[in-house]
């Protein structure tokens, strides 16, 4: 078993650290506070080529695969989990793109996205629910060269900024991917949503209204829209919101562990006491087993295996990271009093990001709904 | 102008990690074993000088390094960043260097290039802190050598004009081409790889030059060649007491006072 990570990948580490302690640490809190969209460090992300790393070569990507994409999702969300969840938001758009997508709209859409020219946003969720796509109401209505798109998606990533809207809708019942730009009469962004972490990423909704798209803005076979989500849910999606739980929960005890160093209690270090040292104990052990549960998944997928074979890993990485990332922020704040819970310091605001990671590319109970199907079949 | 530039850089230890070296007495080494090691972060402000010179001007950049074979992941560092070659100096021989040792490897690895216009250095490594493989190798080469400096220009008579820092200001001064040049911080701000760099990186080949190769006198290098010799290494053991001084502002203040003059921090 090799446990090390190739040298472009350690390089790529280095970088991607590098970049979020110097560029993003200092500007982290008025982000937060501010709650705007960081244009500016979505576009430095991709001049860095963050948003191309699963992106071909032919189309302006490095291609440097799966589990890249991940390491560089973790670093930047050790410091400012909003900019690695709206990453993961770009990863997933290029992934289903390059997956299910014509050579032309590759060709057409793909670079634009990679360099960050244009912000996307992959829409599957409705009003009632993203699970379960036999309900999806969206609908879209074959008419010569043309399909007429009608329906709303709701809690949607980067839906109100974005340029190119992937979304599911069903032709004669079917789920189909297809993509609108935004600007397209009968195509509306509606509310944003209010959030109690991730404040700086834009979350929303859309609706169409007799939307008429051309046919090549579908992307794949008719019908064709669930496994191609799935499969950009498997591979990308999950992963990288697992990847952004474990930046956080890394932060949040590094943050702590700091604390506890400096902290001094009856003329020494709290980080001397034993009950001290178990918490610490536990979230570093935690946080070590949900690397390598996340590593696991992506790495499979770089190997080639299904996504049948990797669906499972990448949901374990999910359930668990998201969930080791809210205990370890939860101890981050008890271990640090009151400076634990003042959203000055990063520790609460971490907390308020992992709770928002829980639905992301679907929740816990989904997660052990594929991990126990698999298991039991 | 085209201009051919050479960058000398070093791998270091990290300095985030230097609390953790070990200093071994015995031998009068260094154990640097488990510290990561870095490009040394002022040279990257000489890479960052070349790359912005290319450009401008055109031309080629050349990375030169002596190290260990380890030191090869900074060569690899430096193609991720735009050079168009990295070469490392790397011969067991070249072990126990001074800086002036180091500075004659460097020239003869240098000279080997063929036509140079500009050496680019940092002002000193974050390890060694001499400052004085830039000065030396100048002068080995018997090219002008401008120190500190904070901005540059090339001028259309091949020739450099330069604000070198001195301790309550600047001076311009002017050198020809030739030169040897060692950048504060201030002239830049280093660039980071991209991704696309650094998959190219790792595909590039690394040159790597050995005495032999070099035809270097094995007496003229590493601890054979060195002039200066470490005589005994200690370490600083900082030990801190803090005392806690109460009342109002005034009243503290003159204790303040009065403890500091007793110190003889005060006169």
């Amino acid at each position: 078993m090799d446990f090390n990570l190739t040298r472009e990948q350690e390089m790529l580490r280095n970088m991607v650290r590098e970049f979020a302690e110097k560029d993003l640490a200092p500007k982290a809190l008025e982000l937060d506070n501010k709650g705007e969209f960081p244009a500016d460090v979505i576009k430095k992300m991709c001049e860095l080529g963050l948003g191309g790393t699963l992106g071909k070569k032919e189309y302006g990507g490095s291609a440097m695969g799966h589990l890249a994409s991940i390491l560089s999702v973790e670093e930047i969300s050790r410091v400012y989990p909003p900019a690695g969840f709206c990453l993961e938001g770009i990863h997933s758009a290029i992934a289903l793109i390059q997956n299910a997508g014509t050579e032309e709209q590759k060709k057409n859409l793909l670079p634009r996205l990679i360099k960050g020219e244009k912000i996307p946003c992959v829409g599957v969720t409705e009003a009632t629910g993203g699970s379960d796509p036999s309900v999806m109401q969206t609908v879209a209505r074959p008419e010569g060269d043309e399909f007429v798109i009608d329906g709303r998606k709701v809690w949607i990533t980067l839906a109100p900024v974005a340029d190119i809207i992937c979304f599911l809708a069903t032709v004669d019942g079917k789920a189909t991917a297809f993509y609108v730009e935004d600007g397209t009469p009968g195509f509306e962004k509606g509310h944003r949503a209010d959030q109690v972490g991730l404040k700086s990423v834009p979350i929303g909704e859309f609706a169409f209204t007799g939307c008429r798209i051309p046919r090549s803005n579908m992307i794949g076979k008719e019908g064709g829209g669930l496994p191609a989500a799935l499969t950009v849910f498997s591979t990308v999606a999950r992963p990288n919101v697992a990847a952004i739980a474990l930046g956080v929960a890394e932060g949040a005890y590094e943050v702590a562990l700091k604390y506890c160093k400096e902290r001094k209690l009856y003329g020494a270090p709290i980080a001397n006491l034993q009950a001290i040292q178990f918490s610490l104990a536990d979230m570093s052990t935690e946080i070590e087993a949900a690397r390598w549960l996340c590593y696991y998944g992506v790495w499979k997928a770089d190997q080639g295996k299904s996504v049948r074979e990797v669906a499972v890993d990448t949901a374990r990485a999910k359930v668990f990271a998201t969930e080791v990332a809210i205990k370890t922020c939860v101890r981050a704040t008890q271990l640090m009093g009151g400076y634990g819970l003042s959203p000055e310091y990063e520790v609460i605001r971490r907390l308020q990001d992992a709770l928002e990671l829980f639905p992301a590319a679907g929740t816990s109970e989904i997660m052990r709904v594929t991990i126990g199907r698999s298991i039991t079949r | 102008m085209r201009l051919n530039i050479v960058v000398c850089i070093k791998q270091v230890p990290h300095p985030e990690h230097f609390h953790e070296i070990k200093l071994d007495p015995e031998s009068q080494t260094i154990n640097r074993r488990g510290i990561p090691a870095i490009l040394n972060p002022p040279d990257k402000h000489a890479l960052e000088e070349a790359l912005q010179l290319k450009e401008r001007y055109g031309g080629t950049i050349t990375a030169v390094s002596m190290g260990p074979p380890e030191a090869s992941q900074i060569m690899e560092e430096a193609y991720a960043l735009g050079v168009d070659r990295s070469i490392l100096l790397c011969d067991p021989l070249f072990a126990g260097a001074d800086t002036l040792a180091t500075a004659r490897a460097l020239a003869i690895g240098i000279q080997r290039l063929g036509e140079v216009d500009l050496i680019l250095c940092g002002t000193h490594s974050m390890d060694g802190a001499t400052g004085q493989v830039g000065p030396q190798l100048a002068e080995i080469l018997g090219f002008p050598f401008i120190g500190f400096v904070r901005k540059m220009e090339i001028q259309e008579r091949g020739t450099v004009l330069a604000e070198r820092t001195i301790e309550r200001g600047y001076l311009k001064v002017e050198g020809s081409l030739p030169l040897v040049l060692s950048v504060t911080k201030e002239i830049n701000t280093p660039r980071l790889p991209t991704v696309i760099g650094i998959m190219e990186a790792t595909q590039k080949e690394i040159y790597t030059w050995d005495t032999k190769e070099l035809g270097i006198d094995p007496a003229l290098v590493g601890i054979e060649g060195s002039p200066t010799r470490v005589s005994g290494i200690f370490e600083r053991r900082l030990s801190r007491k803090g005392e806690l001084l109460q009342g109002d502002p005034e009243e503290v203040i003159r204790k303040a006072i009065k403890r500091l003059r007793e110190l003889e921090a005060l006169r």
